[in-house]
């Protein structure tokens, strides 16, 4: 009833509502006509109201069959949910009996699979790193599949399965004693593809055209090392491909590549020079400045030194070397006393001497300065290594790496400068000693000598 | 035959662990020992005669007085002095190379190491191992290569010396 109440309260509203609307678009009423429409109104809706109650009074009786259908229906669903539930308990009980026996016939052949999975596991990353992999694909991948199965309780080998893993196991083992040779695609020097003869060496190289090839296990393909080994060890590889039977000598890499590996990322000489820096390149600049005098020197000194040995045959004194020149003084003063001679001698020497002993001392001076750049060039390095370990700790060695190879390659700039350059200086200097000790000494012996045969 | 090629590979070996240094410094070595049987040889067998035809050549003057007589008194001493001394300044370098050399070859070993430890870290000490024995195989041929040479060298020094003083005590100027 109170709904009812509340929808005649509505029906007001609205018929209130539409009026309000008539008052704006129509003429305006007077209050009378509006309260004689209202009441009008309101017979007007209690008939209908009759009307409606009537209506549900004669629905009820549907309702109320709706109702029983509806019960009726679920108890038949309760008791197909009791039916259910017991068959569910039931089947527990028949899995968890199924499941003891499945145990207990399986009995020793569970620890068997335990084993089979694990191997299939190892296997499978031994195979994929293995050279071997190269010539015959696709074994790492049954070894994964059967390891995976393995790993699920409600699948079991086959006899095929555990023989193929035997099998498999097998084949690694007598692959790894066999020189094989195959055909496939090897990524040559520049990126290129080219279909190449194949020489493996067990489980240990590659190698093809007498080059060391790398296996890559994530891509599966063969490319050769950008940095080669030394020559003759790529001479036996070269060795062992062309030939045909019989027992070659041949360098093998037991590790299996990552000795090979190693040699690839070792810088070569041009970018270890590179890294002494801008010290490195004024020592090698300092360095070169000194060969160069060096060998101005040598031609000059040994120039000089020809001419001396002729001049010594020779009783003509001549103008062409420093002892021609010193021996002139006694043509220069042929009447002049002893005492005399001796000092304008030792004169002419005076001024021979720079001729001989010139640019030695720098040679000199830049064999003590190389080692000494290089101390300052280790200095720089080493600063620059603290400067990384501020900025990120000694965490990471790689780092660091910068500048200790800056602080040891301007090192061994320094010594490579110095010590040819100490040998060089030294060889000159006995050169340009000797010179002078034959002019000192032997110019006024010569002399004396001459005058002697003379008089 | 087999043991030749046997110690030529032993030798080849130790060179490969030792370096590229290491063969500069077994030629230098080398070199440096030849110089010196050189300079023995000369000083026991060469010299004698030299120094006995000096001697007579001196005695056979007819006067050993005059200025003229003491200068070529001083070219033949000097001339000696010169023979003696070939190469001895050489040898002296060489000796005082060979440490050099050694330090070089640490230095590289050094860098060869710290190679290793850029690419793999710190942990694979077997990987290190080949650039220290380049770094102290080096160190120690060229410890050897001075230490045998500088005896000799220091002998040869002495030697040459006191053969100089001989030959001026034995030219005496008459007076």
């Amino acid at each position: 009833m109170k709904l009812f109440t509340q929808m005649t309260k509505v029906a007001l509203f609205a018929a209130s509502l539409s009026f309000v609307g008539t008052s704006v678009a129509a003429e305006p009423m007077d209050l009378d006509s509006l309260l004689k429409t209202l009441e009008e109104g309101k017979s007007a809706q209690s008939v209908q109201n009759k009307q409606r109650e009537q209506e549900f009074a004669a629905r009820q009786n549907e309702q109320v069959q709706m109702l029983k259908n509806t019960q009726a229906k679920r108890n038949q669903m309760l008791v197909e949910s009791e039916r259910l539930e017991t068959q569910f308990e039931e089947n527990e009980i028949k899995l968890a009996n199924l499941t003891d026996t499945l145990s207990k016939r399986m009995g020793s052949l569970k620890e068997l699979f335990g084993v089979l999975q694990q191997v299939a596991g190892d296997s499978s990353n031994k195979f994929a790193t293995s050279v071997v992999s190269a010539e015959i694909a696709g074994r790492s991948t049954f070894m994964d599949e059967l390891a995976q199965k393995m790993g699920s309780t409600s699948k079991l080998a086959s006899i095929e399965d555990i023989e193929k893993v035997w099998f498999e196991l097998q084949r690694e083992m007598t692959e790894q004693g066999k020189v094989s040779r195959f055909n496939t695609d090897v990524i040559v020097q520049g990126g290129e593809k080219a279909q190449q003869e194949v020489v493996r060496v067990g489980a240990f190289n590659l190698i093809s055209n007498g080059k060391y090839l790398e296996f890559n296990p994530v891509t599966n393909t063969l490319s050769e090392l950008n940095r080669q080994p030394v020559a003759r060890f790529t001479a036996t590889a070269d060795e062992l491909q062309n030939t045909k039977n019989g027992v070659v000598q041949f360098a093998l890499d037991p590790t299996g590549g990552s000795i090979l590996g190693l040699l690839v990322q070792a810088p070569d000489t041009q970018e270890r020079v590179h890294q002494g820096g801008t010290v490195g390149y004024v020592i090698l600049g300092v360095g070169v400045i000194a060969l160069l005098i060096s060998f101005e020197r040598f031609f000059s000194l040994m120039v000089m030194g020809g001419k001396i040995r002729r001049q010594l045959k020779d009783d003509v004194a001549r103008d062409d070397n420093p002892l021609g020149r010193v021996m002139k003084v006694k043509d220069q003063f042929p009447d002049v006393a002893h005492d005399t001679l001796e000092l304008k001698l030792s004169e002419a020497i005076l001024r021979e001497m720079p001729k001989v002993t010139r640019n030695l001392t720098l040679i000199k001076i830049i064999s003590v300065v190389a080692p000494l750049l290089g101390l300052l060039g280790t200095v720089t390095g080493m600063i620059n290594t603290f400067q990384a370990i501020t900025l990120f700790g000694t965490g990471d060695p790689k780092l660091m790496a910068g500048g200790i190879s800056q602080a040891l390659v301007t090192t061994v700039l320094g010594l490579v400068v110095a010590i040819p350059t100490v040998f060089l200086y030294t060889l000159l200097n006995t050169r340009a000693k000797n010179i002078l000790l034959t002019i000192q000494e032997q110019s006024a012996g010569i002399i004396a000598q001459r005058s002697e045969k003379g008089a | 035959m087999v043991l030749l090629i046997d110690s030529i590979n032993a030798i080849r070996d130790f060179l490969d662990t030792g370096g590229q240094v290491l063969l500069v410094i077994g030629v230098l070595i080398f070199a440096m020992w030849l110089l010196i049987l050189e300079r023995f040889i000369y000083f026991f067998k060469g010299f004698r005669s030299y120094k006995q035809n000096v001697k007579a050549q001196w005695k056979n003057r007819a006067e050993r007085n005059s200025w003229n007589a003491e200068q070529i008194r001083q070219a033949m001493i000097s001339r000696a002095g010169m023979r003696l001394n070939t190469n001895l300044a050489l040898i002296n370098v060489m000796v005082a190379l060979c440490p050099l050399l050694g330090l070089l070859g640490t230095v590289t070993g050094m860098i060869e190491v710290f190679d290793v430890m850029a690419i793999t870290g710190t942990g694979s000490a077997r990987s290190m191992a080949s650039g220290v024995s380049k770094a102290t195989i080096p160190t120690m041929a060229g410890m050897v290569g001075a230490l045998s040479g500088v005896f000799a060298s220091t002998f040869l020094q002495r030697r040459a010396k006191r053969e100089v003083e001989l030959l001026e005590d034995n030219m005496v100027l008459d007076h």
